[in-house]
C-alpha cells in the first residue's frame, strides 16, 4: 500500500460523548497551534540537509512561519528525513521517531526517499520510506530548493489546520505491517526500546493491525531492557 | 485580606504576560541580529499550547512531574515577593533573603526530574547548570549584602521608598550595579554563560528528555526567569516601579542588555565561566562593597 489515501483511518473512539459546547472552539485553537508552531529535529541524513541552513537562516527564514530547529527527539513535531537513508541509518530514524510525543509528522525531502531515487540499484539503501514509518509528504527533488522545503512546510501547514495530516496514528493502529517491513530488512530479532504496543493501549489509538503476526514475533525475540553495566577501562 | 488574595493571583499572571513579551522580544533581538524577520506576535504563547496539546505525553516518574511543577511554583513563588507598581504582594514581609531562596528552588527542581530521566546529556547538563549557580552566587550575593547594606534594610519595599525619594542606586553604588549587571547574565542563562544547555553538544542538557508539556513548563518558566531578573535588578537599582509605563521600559532595557550580548558571544567552558564569574564580578562586587562600607 503506496498510496496514502488507501491507508484506513480508524476513527478514535474515546468512548464518552464530547458535552462541552466549547469543544469544537478548543480544538480549532489547538490545531491552529499545533501548525503555527512546528519544531523540527536536527536530524539530517544524506545531502538535502544541505538545503535546510539557507531555509533556516537569514535568507528565507523558517522561524517567522514559527518553525525552529529542535536537537531532541522528544521535544520535536517533525522530523525531516532528507536523502538516501541507508539501512544502517534507517534503524536510528525508526528510533528516533519512535522517541517523538504525537502528534509528530514525518517528511520526506528528496527524490531518494520516494523511490530510491538514483541508489535505486544499491544494496545498501531503503528505497521507499513510507514502508518504514507513515510519511505525511514527500518534497521530490535532486536536491529541493529551499523555496520548494518551505513550499512543503506550508502545504503540511494547512493539513494541520485543516486536521488531516493524521498518519502518526497510523503507525500504532498498522504497526503490524510497519513492523513487517522493518523486520524484512533488519532480522526477525528486531525490537526498539519503545513499547509502541502499550503507547497505543495507554492513548486510546488500538486499531485493528496493530497486532499481528510480525508483533508476535516480536514479543518472541523480546529481550527486557537493561541498563548498561558500569565499567572503567 | 482579600486585596492581597486578588494580588497574589494577579502578579504571576501579570508576570507571565510581561515575561512572554519579554521571550518574544529576545527572539526578535536574535532574529534582526541575524538579519532575520523573526517570529510573529504570539509565538511564545502558540509554542506553549502546543506543547500542552501533545497527544502523548511522555513521564518518566513521578519525580519527573514534581520536579517541573517545582520549577514553575519556585517562579511563582518569587513573583508575590517582588514589588510592582501598586502591588507589593508580601514583599514587606518576605525580603530579599527569601527571595534569594526562592530563586534556588527552580534549579533544585529541575536537577530532581531530570535525574530520572536517566539521560546522561541531562546529567551532565544539569550538573553543569548547578555549577554555573555556584559561580554566580557568590557575585550575587555579594551584591545583594552590599545593596541592603546600602539601603539599612532587607526589604524590598523599603527599598524602593528609598530610592524614590534619594535617587537611584545605579547613581549612589555604580560599581555594585556593574557588578550585579554582570551576575544578572548567568541568572538568566544566556550566552556566554550557557555551557548547560550547549544544543549541539549535549543536546540541551536538562532539557534533553523534555517532551509534551514538560517542555511546555519550562517555556513558561523560562518567561518567568527574564521576568524575575529585570524586576529584580530594577528594584535593586533602578528605583523599582512609580508608574507602569515607567517601571515597564525600565525592565525591558535592563533584560534586553543581556540579550544582547549573548546574540554576540559563543559560551565558554564551565571552568571557564567559574573562574571569570569568581575574579571580575567578585573583584567589582568587592571593591563596590568597600565604597558603600567606607
Ligand atoms: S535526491 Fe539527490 S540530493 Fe537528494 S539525497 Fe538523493 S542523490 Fe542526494
Amino acid at each position: 500500500m503506496s498510496d496514502l489515501k488507501q491507508i484506513p483511518v480508524v476513527a478514535k473512539e474515546t468512548g464518552k460523548e464530547r458535552t462541552n459546547p466549547l469543544a469544537n472552539v478548543f480544538d480549532e485553537l489547538i490545531r491552529f497551534a499545533q501548525a503555527r508552531s512546528m519544531f523540527m529535529l536536527h536530524y539530517c541524513t544524506g545531502c538535502g540537509a544541505i538545503e535546510l541552513p539557507p531555509a533556516m537562516t537569514s535568507r528565507f527564514d523558517m522561524e517567522r512561519l514559527g518553525i525552529q530547529p529542535m536537537v531532541t527527539p522528544r521535544q520535536a513535531d517533525i522530523l525531516l528525513i532528507t536523502g538516501y537513508v541507508s539501512i544502517k541509518t534507517l534503524k536510528r530514524i525508526i528510533l528516533t521517531y519512535e522517541q517523538m510525543p504525537s502528534p509528530k509528522y514525518v517528511i520526506g525531502i528528496c527524490s531518494c526517499t520516494v523511490n530510491g531515487g538514483m541508489y535505486w540499484q544499491s544494496y545498501a539503501t531503503a528505497k521507499k520510506l513510507n514502508e518504514y514509518l507513515p510519511v505525511d509528504l514527500y518534497i521530490a527533488g535532486c536536491m529541493p530548493r529551499p523555496e520548494a522545503v518551505i513550499e512543503g512546510l506550508r502545504l503540511l501547514m494547512d493539513n494541520i489546520k485543516s486536521g488531516k495530516s493524521e498518519p502518526w496514528k497510523d503507525y500504532y493502529q498498522r504497526y503490524d505491517y510497519y513492523l513487517g517491513n522493518q523486520q524484512h530488512l533488519f532480522g526477525d530479532d528486531w525490537q526498539t526500546p519503545t513499547d509502541i504496543i502499550g503507547e497505543a493501549e495507554h492513548f486510546g489509538l488500538m486499531g485493528p493491525e496493530t497486532e499481528g503476526e510480525h508483533t508476535r514475533l516480536l514479543q518472541q525475540h523480546q529481550q527486557p531492557l537493561e541498563p548498561h553495566k558500569m565499567r572503567l577501562k | 485580606m482579600m486585596t492581597l488574595i486578588t494580588e497574589l493571583f494577579l502578579m504571576p499572571l501579570v508576570a507571565f504576560v510581561i515575561g512572554l513579551f519579554m521571550v518574544l522580544m529576545m527572539r526578535k533581538i536574535g532574529a534582526r541580529l541575524q538579519r532575520r524577520v523573526g517570529p510573529p506576535f504570539f509565538q511564545p504563547l502558540i509554542d506553549i499550547i502546543k506543547f500542552h496539546s501533545k497527544e502523548t505525553q511522555i513521564s518518566h516518574g513521578l519525580i519527573h512531574d514534581i520536579g517541573i511543577i517545582m520549577a514553575v511554583g519556585g517562579y511563582i513563588a518569587a513573583e508575590t515577593l517582588l514589588p510592582v507598581p501598586g502591588m507589593d504582594g508580601i514583599a514587606d514581609k518576605g525580603g530579599i533573603i527569601a527571595l534569594t531562596y526562592f530563586l534556588m528552588i527552580p534549579s533544585l527542581g529541575l536537577a530532581l526530574g531530570v535525574g530520572q530521566c536517566a539521560n546522561p546529556n541531562g546529567s551532565i547538563g544539569i550538573s553543569r547548570a548547578l555549577t554555573a549557580m555556584l559561580a554566580y552566587d557568590i557575585p550575587f550575593v555579594i551584591v545583594i549584602f552590599g545593596v541592603s547594606w546600602h539601603y539599612g534594610t532587607t526589604n524590598l519595599v523599603e527599598m524602593v521608598n528609598y530610592q524614590q525619594a534619594n535617587g537611584w542606586g545605579i547613581v549612589e553604588m555604580p560599581i555594585l550595579a556593574l557588578a550585579g549587571l554582570f551576575t544578572l547574565q548567568g541568572i538568566m542563562g544566556k550566552q556566554p554563560f550557557e555551557i548547560y544547555v550547549a544544543p549541539a553538544e549535549i543536546a540541551t542538557g536538562p532539557m534533553v528528555e523534555m517532551g509534551g508539556k514538560y517542555m511546555g513548563g519550562l517555556f513558561i518558566m523560562q518567561a518567568f526567569q527574564f521576568y524575575t531578573a529585570g524586576v529584580l535588578y530594577t528594584t535593586l537599582f533602578l528605583g523599582g516601579g512609580e508608574n507602569w509605563p515607567t517601571f515597564l521600559m525600565k525592565i525591558f532595557i535592563v533584560v534586553s542588555i543581556p540579550i544582547m550580548i549573548a546574540y554576540m558571544f559563543p559560551r565558554y567552558r564551565t571552568e571557564d565561566m567559574l573562574r571569570l564569574m569568581w575574579k571580575w564580578p567578585v573583584i567589582a562586587g568587592l571593591i563596590g562593597l568597600a565604597l558603600v562600607m567606607h
